[in-house]
């Protein structure tokens, strides 16, 4: 890890799902590829993070939706990537060998059109050196599955219950911020058996040229991330610990965090860990500065460890 | 265990506006103070800049001309949005972040003989660049540019000093500072400008080519950049003349590094159609191989 002393490292250094992580960073899924590319910018490091979430992979190769697939917003982005990937297969055969897992944590982020192809991509990921998965029920870009059974508590459950019984590797769910109930959703698949959580995935939006008068976005619909989703996935974090806390279920909090104060925020509200998106394409170095910052905070609070943070919410009575 | 060739190889930099010039129809050129990026660069490479802190994506911006003795670049860029209408209004000696030098280059071993460099619009700086470096690396080559534009050009342009027998006699209008670097090139615009043709950069292109004999005519190979309607003329262009030629694309970018599978187009290779992403698989790409130039 870059700049830090042995001791302020001590103090970012946690256990998630049972995972050594040296720090509460974790970068996102869709927006560092297969866990290689931001390495291309001088100065920027995986040891500064406690995980790497990799792009989207279903069973068979996907080659996305068409242009233009990103759109900018007040303070954030819509995309609709289509889940591009090669498929599991080549991803756990050519893509894995050439990560250094000495460096960080890699976890995998499955989708699938049907129950089916989520239990056959578990189990591709499960005989491979992933250090976990990710099971993304909430992509908003895909016309099956995705968001289709993450919004339906039921079906989102089922998608778990599957996936748990193909794999021992910890399992985190990623949650959809289109849902009214979030929190009994997290209920169901924490019965279901997941071992954590990621609040939020895109919140769904979109873009129109008045000129052609047609959406900017290929797909006409896309996911909207960065600071402008903050505050709903403060919330959701906040209303997700509520019951997760129960079963001591760790939540990777994310959803536009680009400052320190953002990523505390989020801690506090039962992030045991902080997502990184968006927030690279506008600083593609933040993540030395999220960790300086963070042990700054720990000092100033006489904190020793960053997991004496999580969920320290004091709600007004 | 042995990390990818990639790694490392983009820069971060604060990099120092020095000067920035208007022409006409709010085009500005500017020249930025950016060492790493000014040192690696190569033509076609290009820029990933935050036109302004306060908003949130960057720009991506090609590279006009590479300095690495006074580790300056220098970019030309049109209003044309919120990004860079704030991008215009900076002052100098702003510290302006950029991320460089990103993208495949134009491939430029074995040159052919007679490189022919079409730009449109905002599309010409990357042709200054490439022009610059076959001047400074390849002397025995004598390129042609053509460059086409609805608006006034970005330069004041002058009658020609080099006599191009193959070109109409009035089409004399050349950007002056190709010309003192000894390399031809000349305008087209669909308004009446003085000295240049009038027509598409292709409709000069191929009065051009019909001018040379079949030898003459094996010895072109076209590097092209500028909006996309153009670059699919020039793609099928080509392909009339079994011509190579390399084209630079652009797509709408968030990361620029390659995370985000964002700024894809799709792309004809050795396995079938894939969708490539222009930051980093680009944004140079073979004209015969981008499927929406064959349709
Ligand atoms: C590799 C590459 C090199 C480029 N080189 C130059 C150059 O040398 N000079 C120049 O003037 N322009 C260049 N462009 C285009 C330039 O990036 C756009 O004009 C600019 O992004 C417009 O931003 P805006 O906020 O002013 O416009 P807006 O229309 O307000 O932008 C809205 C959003 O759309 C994106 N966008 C709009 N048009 C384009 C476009 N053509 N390409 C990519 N994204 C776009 C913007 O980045 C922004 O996110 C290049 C584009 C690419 C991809
Ligand atoms: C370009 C892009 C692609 C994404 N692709 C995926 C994906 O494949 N799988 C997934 O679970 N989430 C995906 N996401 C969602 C992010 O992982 C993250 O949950 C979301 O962007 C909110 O965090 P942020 O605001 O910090 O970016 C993508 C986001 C972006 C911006
Ligand atoms: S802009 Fe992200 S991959 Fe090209």
């Amino acid at each position: 890890m870059t700049s830090l002393t042995e001791e302020d490292k001590k103090k970012l250094a946690l256990d998630f799902c049972g995972l050594k992580f040296n720090s509460p960073l974790v970068l996102l899924s869709g927006c560092v590829g297969f866990g290689e590319e931001y390495t291309r910018i001088n100065g920027f490091s995986n040891t500064d993070v406690g995980a790497i979430c990799l792009k989207g992979t279903t069973l068979e190769p996907r080659l996305g939706n068409p242009p233009h697939r990103l759109s900018e917003t007040y303070m954030g982005m819509l995309n609709a990537i289509g889940l591009q990937n090669p498929g599991s297969k080549i991803v756990v055969e050519d893509y894995l060998p050439d990560l250094d897992f000495t460096e960080t944590r890699f976890i995998a982020n499955l989708s699938g059109s049907t129950i089916e192809e989520y239990e056959a991509v578990t189990r591709i990921f499960d005989d491979s050196p992933i250090d976990a998965m990710e099971i993304n029920i909430s992509c908003p870009n895909v016309k099956e599955g995705g968001v289709a059974f993450g919004n339906d508590p039921e079906m989102s459950a089922r998608v778990v219950e599957v996936c748990r019984k193909a794999t021992k590797k910890p399992l985190i769910t990623k949650l959809s911020p289109n849902q009214t109930d979030i929190a009994e959703n997290a209920r169901r698949c924490i019965e279901a058996g997941t071992d954590g959580f990621a609040v939020i995935n895109t919140l769904m939006g979109m873009t129109i040229d008045i000129n052609s008068r047609q959406p900017i976005i290929g797909n006409n619909q896309g996911g909207l991330s960065g600071p402008a989703i903050k505050p709903i996935a403060l919330l959701k974090v906040h209303q997700v610990y509520q019951v997760a806390k129960q079963h001591n279920i760790p939540i990777i909090g994310q959803g536009g965090i680009t400052t320190v104060e953002d990523a505390i925020e989020f801690i506090i509200a039962g992030a045991t860990t902080v997502g990184i998106g968006t927030a690279l394409f506008y600083e593609p170095l933040v993540c030395p500065k999220l960790n300086k910052g963070i042990v700054d905070y720990l000092d100033k609070h006489n904190l020793d460890n960053v997991s004496e943070l999580v969920g320290t919410l004091k709600l007004h009575g | 265990m042995t990390h990818p060739a990639t790694r490392n190889t983009l820069y971060v930099e604060q990099a120092e506006l020095l000067s920035q010039d208007e022409y006409a129809d709010q085009q500005f050129h500017m020249r930025l103070h950016a060492p790493e990026t000014a040192t690696h660069a190569r033509p076609g490479h290009f820029i990933h800049m935050q036109c302004d802190a306060s908003l949130y994506m960057r720009r991506p911006m090609s590279i006009m001309r590479s300095n690495p003795k006074s580790k300056t670049i220098d970019v030309l860029y049109k209003v044309h949005g919120q990004g860079t209408d704030l991008l215009s209004k900076r002052n100098i000696g702003d510290k302006i972040d950029l991320i460089g030098p990103i993208g495949q280059s134009f491939k430029m071993k074995g040159y052919k003989k007679r490189p022919l460099l079409i730009g449109g619009g905002v599309g010409i700086p990357p042709m200054v660049f490439l022009a610059e470096h076959i001047k400074n690396t390849a002397k025995d080559i004598s390129p042609l540019v053509i460059m086409g534009s609805e608006i006034p050009f970005p330069f004041k342009s002058r009658p020609s000093q080099i006599m191009l027998k193959e070109m109409p006699s009035d089409v004399i209008a050349a950007m002056p500072l190709l010309d003192d670097w000894g390399i031809p090139s000349r305008l087209t615009s669909l308004q009446d400008y003085p000295g240049c043709f009038h027509g598409y950069v292709t409709d000069l292109t191929r009065h051009w080519l019909d001018q040379l004999d079949k030898e003459q005519r094996n010895e072109v190979e076209i590097f092209s950049c500028g909006p996309t309607p153009m670059l699919k003329a020039v793609a099928q262009l080509a392909k009339e003349y079994a011509l190579p030629c390399q084209v630079s694309l652009e797509e709408y970018m968030a990361c620029a590094v390659g995370g985000c599978a964002g700024c894809t187009v799709l792309i004809e290779t050795d396995k079938g159609p894939a969708m490539k992403r222009v930051c980093v698989d680009g944004p140079v790409f073979e004209a015969k191989s981008v499927i929406q130039f064959q349709e």
